[in-house]
């Protein structure tokens, strides 16, 4: 290269003062460190925005795809070697809005792969439109008379839709978002945490103190492997329930596939082919 | 207006009577019998009902298209009787069953040798049911073409084996009957086709061939949506799978097709995705992210006639200009355009393996004629080897911590890492970015990665193969690509045997990098030339315009969703050239 950026690699993030991002990108760190599986066997699939952003931030592999299409690449990089550890950084947007065809039908098929969605219920490095999350009647950019949609309730689109594994954590909380991710990694299936998170320029009014006031945790009798409750949590108008809101065994998607039963797709050495037992149809 | 030793058979019937099988079976007859095949389908958009045809035209020397003038059609139903008049002539055996089909065949008005064949009852007199009055009438058939019978039986026995040994002798014994009762009835064959020895052919349809042709290439991933003309292709390697150890997903829609595709081939799979236009067009952002982030993929786009939704299960070239070009920006892409079964096969092996040495977008363009029809081919061995290029099996870290996949070099292909291998850490991006993969703004690295990556193309032109040429020193030159080279070919036959006009041929199955030299080459003969092709703008002659700067003068254009006729362009050239 002839010109090299003024600037150390990873770049230092260019988030605004007191976003969210922050505070994920530390929870994604220490749980992929606390993991135990060594370094290169990770892939983050970035999707773009704010959030997805990050990918100039971390040093991993990682994969920078189209806006809303973060899960599909996912889902292809864990077919092609079910070895590595996929992590989806989308936000809301991308996630529930314009990948949603992804997102309602790879977790159907329980991928491998752990979604973290960056929801600060706007498209903000866009500059602050509506997203899916955003509640009935806000005045945004895009809806200056006030959004006519309903919000979408991602959690409860996962537990009817079979997902198996699925968390509401809040950005601010760094440990136990930690200590989620870290969850979400060694779940064998697809696992959605819905992250929520501080937009302090494009979503002033839903700041820290909202959050205190909005969110409540799970109650501690809350079963995770009893779907009806979860639905309940998920649907709950009152309040945002944090914690983990459902999880069940279910082989994951690769793991069916019987063709990778015995070694993963990219060791499946094609440098000579012979189609001979292929032909006899043709004749 | 036919060559001599040839056969043009059709079949024509409702949907669900089994036309496909029946013509197919046909077809294998006379490939076992050491015939060239050329298969021809027909058929509507729907699940059950409307009127379906299979037509087979056979030659020992080349079949290449279907001809307008049948020896024989069989008709299943009255109304194929009247969708095929300008099909039948004076030497056409016009085969029928009137009991079944309560047919009154002087109501036809067919300007033809007609004969009742009582399918249903000779099938059930057999032994067997109704449903193997098809059988009758391939029985009926070999005897009209003085062809083997026991040719036949061994396709039956091929395509019912699994069934058991009762329903293939069933199946035989209608076709005996069929046999016995035109042997009665018309005492003398039509025609006689003795078997040609040594010959073992192969026949599949270009979709089959580009499945094969993938696996030969060493495909490790497919993933697809279902979209006629290009849905076969998914059918045929999901039923593989298995045994070809490739996994196939049928995706959920062609956005998540490609891009989950881009992310396997990311992680160092050989990918490859299929579509037709409409799919195609969903595909073409992703096709950019291909391009910036250097990542292999072969895409397969089978054309029907547009725009939209356009006329699923018909033929058109009319997707041409959008392949070459689809996406934001700019970046190096081959295109291909097999033009049969043959070519399908190798250049989809091809395209496999070039779309990882230059790092980048290989799209092979199809359409419904060379999609589902059947072609005979032949491979001299069946064994592959395949490299792979340019991935690091040491990887080391550059000083800044990441590995730099996309350094510039001589040649601008850089190499890569594939996730899991330590020290290989980059970002595969969507975004202008560094060496390194990180997103960048900077104008002079952006101008940088732009020239890496045309720096490719430049050595990509290296691969253009040498294009289908046959000089005959003929007062005109012919030009078409993909699939029209069928009826091309043939029009020269009849041209040259039944007019006496010698015409050359170049048929491209490379559009881009195009051909520039070899096209030169051709337009500089001072021969008159014109431009076939399948769309209502002269795309091809478009594109022949824009990359030698000769403009085209004459031109043959069909846009109807029917393929070229060989009568078509033999008209085409006797206007042309006032002959």
């Amino acid at each position: 290269m002839t010109k090299t950026l003024p600037q150390k690699y990873p770049f230092l993030p260019t988030w605004c003062p007191g976003c969210g991002n922050f505070g994920i990108m530390n929870a994604i760190k220490m749980a992929i460190a606390k993991s135990g599986h060594p370094k290169e066997k990770f892939v983050i699939v970035y999707d773009i925005g704010c959030s997805g952003n990050m990918s100039d931030f971390l040093d991993l592999y990682g994969f920078h795809g189209l806006h809303g299409r973060a899960l599909p690449p996912a889902a292809g990089i864990k077919l092609a070697n079910h070895d590595l550890k996929v992590i989806v950084v989308i936000g809301d947007g991308g996630c529930y809005g314009e990948g949603a065809t992804h997102f309602i039908n790879l977790m159907r098929g329980n991928h491998d792969i752990t979604v973290l969605v960056h929801d600060n219920h706007r498209y903000s490095l866009t500059t602050g439109q509506m997203s899916p999350t955003t509640d009935q009647g806000t005045a945004t950019k895009s809806t200056p008379e006030g959004s006519i949609e309903v919000p979408m309730k991602p959690l409860a689109l996962a537990v009817s839709n079979h997902a198996t594994f699925i968390a509401r954590e809040f950005s601010g909380a760094i440990p136990q978002l930690s200590a989620r991710i870290g969850e979400a990694i060694n779940h064998e299936g697809f696992a959605l945490i819905d992250i929520l998170q501080i937009c302090s320029v494009y979503n002033p009014t839903q700041d820290l103190r909202w959050y205190r006031e909005h969110t409540i945790g799970l109650d501690e009798n809350h079963n995770p492997s009893d779907k009806a409750a979860a639905w309940t949590q998920a649907m709950r108008e009152d309040k945002l329930p944090v914690g983990l809101f459902y999880k069940e065994e279910r082989p994951a998607y690769h793991s069916l596939v019987s063709e990778l039963k015995d070694s993963t797709l990219v060791n499946h050495n094609k440098n000579v082919v012979e189609i001979s037992g292929l032909l006899e149809e043709y004749r | 207006m036919r060559i001599p030793n040839t056969l043009n058979w059709k079949v024509g019937g409702p949907a669900g009577e089994g036309i496909m099988t029946t013509g197919l079976i046909f077809s294998k007859a006379l490939s076992r019998s050491g015939l060239k095949v050329f298969d021809y389908t027909e058929y509507p958009s729907l699940i059950t009902g409307g009127h379906n045809t299979y037509q087979v035209y056979a030659s020992e020397h080349f079949a290449t298209s279907q001809y307008q003038e049948l020896d024989v059609l069989i008709a299943l139903d009255k109304a194929t009787l009247d969708l095929h008049l300008d099909e039948i002539t004076e030497n056409t055996l016009v085969i029928f069953d009137k009991e079944d089909d309560k047919i009154n065949i002087e109501e036809h008005g067919l300007n033809a040798r007609t004969f009742n064949l009582p399918m249903v009852k000779l099938a059930q007199e057999s032994g067997g049911s109704k449903l193997m009055a098809n059988n009758v009438a391939l029985g009926a058939t070999m005897f009209v073409f003085g062809l083997d019978l026991q040719i036949l039986f061994g396709v039956i026995e091929s395509v019912f084996g699994r069934k058991g040994a009762e329903v293939v002798t069933k199946n035989q014994n209608a076709a005996q009957f069929g046999y016995n009762f035109m042997q009665e009835h018309l005492g003398q064959s039509l025609m006689t086709f003795v078997k040609v020895e040594g010959k073992n052919y192969l026949t599949m349809t270009g979709n089959e061939a580009i499945s094969l042709g993938a696996i030969a290439g060493g495909l490790q991933l497919y993933t697809a949506y279902p979209m006629t003309p290009s849905s076969s292709i998914l059918h045929v390697l999901a039923e593989k799978a298995k045994q070809a150890d490739i996994v196939v997903k049928h995706a959920e829609d062609e956005i998540g097709v490609i891009n989950m595709a881009l992310g396997a081939s990311f992680a160092g799979v050989r990918s490859m995705v299929g579509s037709s236009g409409g799919g195609f067009c969903y595909m073409s952002e992703a096709l950019g992210l291909s391009g910036i982030a250097e990542i292999p993929l072969v895409v397969i786009e089978s054309m029907r006639p547009g725009p939209a939704l356009g006329m699923p299960t018909w033929t058109a070239q009319g997707d041409l200009q959008f392949i070459i070009t689809a996406s934001q920006d700019e970046f190096p892409r081959f295109v291909l355009s097999p033009s049969d079964s043959q070519e399908a096969f190798e250049l989809t092996r091809l395209a496999m393996d070039l779309s990882e040495k230059y790092q980048t977008l290989v799209i092979v363009v199809s359409d419904k004629l060379l999609s589902e029809s059947r072609f005979t081919m032949e491979l001299d061995n069946t064994q592959f080897n395949n490299e792979r290029h340019g991935i690091d099996k040491d990887p080391q870290l550059a000083e800044v911590g990441f590995y730099p996949r996309y350094q510039d070099t001589d040649n601008g292909i850089s190499q890569r890492t594939i996730p899991g291998q330590p020290n290989g850490y980059y970002m595969s991006n969507s975004y202008t970015h560094d060496d390194y993969g990180f997103a960048t703004e900077d104008g002079e690295i952006r101008v940088e990665q732009v020239d890496k990556r045309a720096k490719k193309f430049e050595l990509m032109k290296s691969e253009i193969l040498p294009q289908y040429f046959e000089n005959n020193n003929g007062e005109m030159t012919l030009i078409s690509f993909g699939s029209t080279k069928g009826a091309v070919v043939a029009a020269r036959e009849l041209l040259e045997n039944n007019h006496n006009i010698k015409v050359n041929v170049l048929n491209l199955s490379w559009i881009w990098p195009f051909p520039e030299k070899q096209v030169m080459e051709v337009l500089d003969m001072n021969v008159p030339f014109a431009v076939i092709e399948g769309n209502s703008t002269g795309q091809l002659a478009k594109i022949i315009r824009m990359e030698t700067g000769v403009k085209v003068e004459n031109q043959l254009l069909k846009y109807d969703g029917r393929p070229f006729y060989p009568h078509e362009i033999v008209k085409f050239v006797r206007n042309t050239l006032k002959k």
